[in-house]
């Protein structure tokens, strides 16, 4: 299964990624997210403990993006995995795996809401859009 | 799909789409356009998002789109909507992530003939001096404390500091430093952001041009604003960085589920919003202060490291490079406007579009008062950029104009039509000097993925909404990554 792809845009990034569940759409996502940062100068780093509460599926995905976003910049990290020990619709408790970064090559600046897409599809895979603001 | 038959003329530069055209309308959209780019602004999703904008409770006249309009994410890119305080909303989408992103311009007293024999190396070490802030060049680290004393006193706390000069601050939107900034209101996580990114320039867009005054429209205001033909300028593009990105992720987060007690309902998440006098609603307003007034210290900052190049190449003794202005144009202000004859006090979102206010008005430096406030409008890479001045005509669009050309392709189309090389290939043939680190961001900011400036320039020149003061070529582009 494919893990996520860009769409165009005309100024912004923005991507649709797929899971064969929840769990898996929200890490393929990151991945996107992650990947498109563009980083050189990859070493061993840290793991970040996270938590999310929000109002719906749709608010969490982009909130989880924002947190793992934020801890991206402040630490200089990149997040290559994610291991969930709480998921449902409206919070998530887990575990990031971080390397280390020197630069990025692509500024990331937020994960917005607009034309947010969340749904399941007929054969129960996962499908998400949401666009980055660069 | 929104097209022309929707647009009832109002002037050969502004068209208007009537309140009835949806039922969620509170007052007829308009945008300053030509006639050809009226047919071309069809073609995204910008005049939906302008729509959607004349739906927020408390919007007063009109939502305005300038002729740099673009689809953003909530609100177009170029978008103006001036909310009533007393019963109306405010929101972050309609000011943008990047809050005060905004233009600075340093005036020298040297000619291009002076300058010449010392471009290269002045390019080389202003890219040296200004960090891109994305692990590349000087990094310096400062505290909450630091950070919190910069949100509350812009870039005025930096010039106190010995990093500017008095007429910085004085030649400056608001002096620098918005008075109602609370940075108990900004999140650690906006501050842990900001902590080492003051006096860096950023990606994307942003950037640093040396230029010069190519052609002179108007003498008296260019006499007035101390411009001259041939002369060198620097001209500064940048905002708030990840600080301010991040106070709008979190304003944004907190409004979501805020609207559900205000009983609001909007067309997209990213408009979300609360009444400006509630408690989430004036939270929100310090929290954007305190983004703008670190803006105009990274601006400051920038100037300064700018300086310390200027000095480095040309000597000690070198006349120095003066403010001649700086102004917003991702901004939410209190201004008050007659309005139906009673004098309204609005709360004016500006994203992606510059105030530009007329003479006479006490909220411009003394200097610039008996001509108007100076608009600042960077054009695509290697393209002109300009120096307008605000009119009294202005006041239809609640004293807002243009914020620049408007992207009319995809960075990813950019790359796909264009090499980085190809670019500065080209902008070398035409005697400009371009300093990048990445040659993928030369090919995505290509002038053939925005509109034409010197067309968005002459529909504001037009309208009246700013006249044309000089144009300003630029001789070397720095550019972060």
């Amino acid at each position: 299964m494919k893990k996520y792809e860009i769409l165009e845009h005309k100024a912004d990034l923005r991507i649709r990624a797929f899971g064969e569940t929840k769990e898996e759409l929200f890490l393929n996502m990151m991945k996107g997210m992650m990947e498109s940062m563009r980083s050189e100068g990859i070493k061993k780093g840290e793991n970040r403990k996270i938590k999310i509460t929000s109002p719906d599926l749709g608010a969490l995905l982009v909130d989880f993006l924002s947190e793992v976003l934020y801890l991206s910049q402040v630490n200089k990290e990149i997040y290559k995995d994610v291991r969930f020990k709480k998921f449902t619709d409206t919070e998530l408790k887990g575990e990031l795996t971080g390397q280390k970064v020197e630069r990025f090559g692509e500024d990331i600046k937020a994960v917005t809401y607009h034309g947010l897409e969340i749904c399941q599809r007929k054969d129960g895979t996962w499908e998400a859009i949401v666009l980055f603001d660069i | 799909m929104i097209s022309k038959k929707d647009f009832k003329k109002i002037s050969d530069w502004l068209w208007e789409i009537p309140k009835s055209f949806r039922s969620d309308m509170r007052v007829p959209a308009r945008i300053y356009v030509s006639e050809k780019m009226l047919e071309e602004s069809s073609k995204d999703k910008s005049l939906e998002q302008l729509v959607n904008v004349s739906t927020l409770p408390g919007i007063q006249k009109y939502a305005l789109a300038m002729p740099d309009m673009h689809e953003g994410y909530a609100s177009p890119i170029g978008g103006v909507a001036a909310i009533k305080i007393s019963d109306g909303i405010i929101s972050p989408g309609m000011c943008g992530y990047d809050i005060n992103c905004g233009m600075k311009l340093l005036k020298s007293e040297y000619s291009e003939k002076e300058i010449k024999p010392h471009f290269d190396k002045l390019a080389t070490e202003i890219q040296k001096e200004v960090p891109s802030g994305l692990g590349r060049g000087r990094q310096v680290k400062l505290s909450i404390e630091q950070i919190d004393k910069i949100l509350e006193g812009g870039a005025q706390r930096l010039i106190q500091q010995g990093y500017g000069e008095k007429e910085d601050f004085e030649n400056c939107e608001a002096g620098g430093k918005l008075e109602w900034a609370d940075a108990s209101v900004v999140s650690d996580y906006a501050k842990n952001r900001g902590r080492d990114q003051v006096g860096t320039l950023g990606s994307g867009n942003h950037f640093l041009e040396i230029q010069k005054v190519a052609e002179i429209f108007d003498e008296k205001v260019a006499e007035v604003f101390g411009l001259f033909k041939d002369q060198i300028v620097i001209m500064i593009h940048c905002g708030s960085r990840g600080l301010g990105h991040q106070v709008c992720t979190d304003y944004l987060r907190t409004m979501i589920p805020a609207m559900q007690k205000y009983g609001i309902r909007v067309p997209d998440r990213e408009f979300a919003c609360v009444p400006f006098n509630s408690s989430e609603g004036k939270r929100y307003f310090s929290a954007m202060a305190s983004a703008a007034n670190y803006a105009w210290a990274n601006r400051q900052m920038i100037t300064h490291f700018i300086r310390k190049a200027w000095k480095s190449v040309l000597g000690e003794k070198a006349s120095p490079l003066v403010a001649l202005y700086d102004v917003a144009h991702n901004i939410i202000k209190n201004e008050t406007y007659l309005i139906n004859g009673k004098e309204t006090e609005v709360a004016v979102h500006r994203k992606g579009a510059t105030r530009a206010f007329p003479p006479g008005h006490s909220e411009i430096p003394e200097k610039y008062r008996e001509v108007g406030q100076p608009v600042l409008i960077p054009g695509s890479m290697g393209t002109a950029s300009y120096v307008l001045v605000g009119q009294k005509e202005g006041e239809e669009a609640f004293f807002s104009t243009c914020h620049g050309a408007g992207r009319t392709m995809s960075r990813h189309e950019a790359i796909k039509r264009v090499s980085g090389q190809e670019v500065v290939k080209s902008l070398e043939s035409k005697g400009i000097t371009v300093k990048c680190w990445s040659l993928r961001g030369i090919a995505e900011e290509a002038p053939m993925a925005y509109k034409d400036v010197d067309s968005v320039v002459n529909i504001v020149h037009n309208a009246g909404l700013s006249k044309k003061v000089v144009k300003l070529l630029p001789l070397a582009v720095i550019k972060g990554e």
